[in-house]
């Protein structure tokens, strides 16, 4: 389908840019289009076109009016965006002061049914030899079951390596699934641990049938950590970033570096999970699946502006996946699913007001992201984080969405504290944090991470050091809590 | 900045939960940052009774709060009631019967006292209890009408009665 002809398509603006967005996007095409500039006579119409564009734009009875005409498929936005503030406006105080903002996105229901879009999918399995056994036994079956599953339209690769990497499935279109079967299930453990040399097979792979049209992602499942070869995979990463490839990591047992590849899936908009029992490989690999088919936007990613007054201190994704975020721009936030909405929290120091503006501009930016099944996938909106002030302090306390995310998202972030003391040698602080951290999961009833914890807490005392499976159970365990409770079925 | 009652770790207002310890602090803000010096009564009593001389107290909103226990006693839908508590065999029972409130131990007649509403004024009455009434500690004669105010506290023998207006 050809894209459709109006004045916003014209001056390459969104549907929703603002009078100052519009003004300069109208000054650059008119320079371009100019007579003067050019001597092709369609040049010529084209820049009376322009002028055109800009004359209804620019005026908001006019381009309210003109709105109207556009069809709906591109004047509706087809994700919903809601912010929630943890504070309804800032007072004006010598005080700095924190804000907390929950943005969520969905997709909107008005849209029409449409098909999931194909994928084009990645496995990178590592094979060494800790590998070996029921953990590789588990790996490989569930690996053939998601290919059973997979539809004509999907593409699947499978990358196996150690300290060397293979191509065992090579990615293409009507692969023969019983050949890929048979490949996977021929898959020998042995060797190291090189996760470069994977990740760098499985990124061909992905990206010599990447399109728009297809959620393109690399699914990393290892058990080992990698020596030396960080930096080259997070360069890999950015690379997979800017071609819109996400990484997502599986972590089995207690051995792998959960810090990097939580880099490598933050950095990409990926998730990483930790699978402490082989057989919660089988459950998380499908459900990894069937979260990437339910795909209705792809490869969001939030660039934005902090306002003068303010910092970003963390961002998180509470939703589909929970998983810290970058805090610079750009943020990579995965995917929209269809069911489950992506929600967001932003923590922002907002500095002492000087000024005496009405309205503080805390942050400005646009929200990116891909519609696979559209005409047009590429799609973006404004997000713009800003705040009445006040004389006096909100006497309204945060919405209990914000209340209820930051309960735990606290305990997560202590976990974070320890982690980081005990990486400087300051085990007291690290033991009175696991502590308090006990404390709190005991009140919320979780008794069986509270004891993991109080396990880690007399570890540090004796060892100076987390044991490296307690460590990922504390993380990840901490970061399940901010999970929403299991979803009844459906038609229930 | 906000101080954790849990840890006294010191927070940046604004924020919801302790960093330190995890200890909620959402509502704390306002009490904090200042102290309120405590009200003298009769400077409660005075006040008060501005605003209620503004409204009939037919639209006032008169309860009962048992200061032993916190229990509340609302008094509606009539314009006097009799204090006492029930004993076996009693011909005339009170309107509020205090017997659940440990009555008997605290030396409350089986009819104690009376409150009335009348117009702006709330009116308490000792009908010749044996052990008396108290208004705010001082002794009332018996059968003898005595003004009440919002705060006010009503001795029944021993037992504690805190008058409550709602406007």
């Amino acid at each position: 389908m050809t894209e459709l002809f109006n004045y916003y398509n014209l001056l390459e603006i969104p549907f929703d840019a603002t009078d100052e967005e519009i003004r300069t996007a109208y000054r650059e095409a008119a320079r371009r289009a100019h007579p003067d500039a050019s001597q092709n006579p369609a040049t010529a119409e084209n820049f009376i076109k322009i002028q055109k564009a800009y004359e209804v734009l620019s005026n908001p009875e006019q381009r309210s009016n003109y709105d109207l005409t556009l069809p709906a498929t591109f004047t509706k936005p087809p994700i919903l965006l809601t912010t929630l503030y943890s504070r309804a406006s800032i007072q004006k105080t010598g005080e700095s002061q924190l804000l907390y903002v929950l943005v969520k996105l969905a997709a909107n229901s008005d849209q029409q049914k449409f098909t999931n879009p194909p994928l084009n999918v990645c496995l990178v399995i590592d094979r060494s030899t800790s590998m070996q056994g029921i953990v590789m036994d588990t790996v490989k079956n569930t690996a053939i079951e998601v290919v059973r599953k997979l539809r004509a339209e999907d593409i699947i690769s499978v990358v196996s390596f150690s300290d060397k990497a293979d191509v065992i499935v090579p990615a293409g279109m009507n692969q023969d699934r019983t050949k890929v079967e048979n490949s996977i299930y021929m898959l020998n453990p042995g060797g190291g641990t090189e996760i470069f040399k994977g990740l760098e097979k499985g990124f061909e792979e992905v990206k010599r049938f990447r399109t728009p049209k297809a959620v393109n992602h690399i699914i990393l499942i290892t058990d080992g950590r990698t020596y030396g070869d960080e930096p080259a995979c997070e360069f890999l990463a950015d690379q997979a970033a800017h071609l819109k490839i996400g990484i997502s990591s599986f972590g089995i047992g207690g051995k792998w570096n959960d810090t990097f590849l939580d880099r490598l899936a933050a950095k990409t908009g990926g998730s990483s999970m930790y699978i402490s029992k082989p057989k919660d490989v089988d459950v998380l690999l499908k459900e990894k699946f069937r979260g990437l088919g339910d795909c209705f936007a792809d490869r969001a990613f939030l660039k934005f502006e902090v306002g003068s007054g303010a910092e970003l201190r963390y961002a998180f994704r509470l939703q589909p996946e929970t998983s810290p975020l970058e805090k610079a721009s750009p943020i990579q936030l995965g995917s929209i699913h269809q069911g489950t909405r992506l929600e967001i929290l932003l923590e922002l120091l907002v500095h002492p007001i000087t000024s005496e503006k009405a309205t503080l501009n805390l942050v400005k930016g646009r929200l990116f992201f891909d519609i696979p099944h559209r005409a047009d996938p590429q799609y973006s909106m404004r997000v713009d984080i800003s705040r009445p002030s006040s004389h006096d302090p909100d006497p309204m306390p945060p919405p209990q969405m914000i209340i209820q995310a930051m309960n735990q998202l606290t305990l997560y972030r202590i976990q974070e504290r320890a982690r980081q003391d005990v990486t400087k040698g300051n085990i007291k602080e690290a033991t009175r944090r696991l502590q308090f951290l006990a404390t709190n999961l005991l009140s919320q009833g979780q008794r069986d991470l509270a004891r993991t914890v109080l396990g880690e807490a007399a570890n540090l005392q004796q060892h100076s050091s987390f044991s490296e499976d307690g460590e990922k159970r504390i993380k990840y365990g901490t970061r399940a809590l901010l999970l929403p409770p299991p979803k009844e079925e459906k038609g229930l | 900045m906000i101080i954790c009652p849990n840890c006294q770790h010191e927070e940046i207002s604004g924020a919801i939960f302790c960093s330190e310890c995890g200890t909620l602090l959402e509502g704390l803000t306002g009490f904090t940052t200042q102290n309120i010096p405590p009200v003298p009564p009769s400077e409660v009593a005075e006040t008060v009774d501005e605003k209620i001389h503004t409204a009939p107290y037919s639209e006032a909103d008169v309860s009962l709060c048992i200061v032993e226990t916190g229990q509340i006693i609302p008094l509606d839908e009539r314009e006097e009631f009799t204090l006492g508590r029930s004993a076996e065999g009693q011909p005339i029972l009170p309107d509020i019967d205090l017997a659940p409130y440990r009555a008997y131990e605290n030396g409350v007649s089986r009819l104690h006292a009376s409150i009335k509403k009348q117009g702006r004024q709330l009116i308490a009455t000792d009908l010749g209890s044996v052990n008396g009434t108290r208004l705010n500690g001082q002794k009332i004669p018996p059968h003898k009408p005595c003004p009440l105010n919002h705060g006010d506290i009503l001795t029944l023998g021993k037992l504690k009665i805190q008058i409550l207006i709602r406007r």
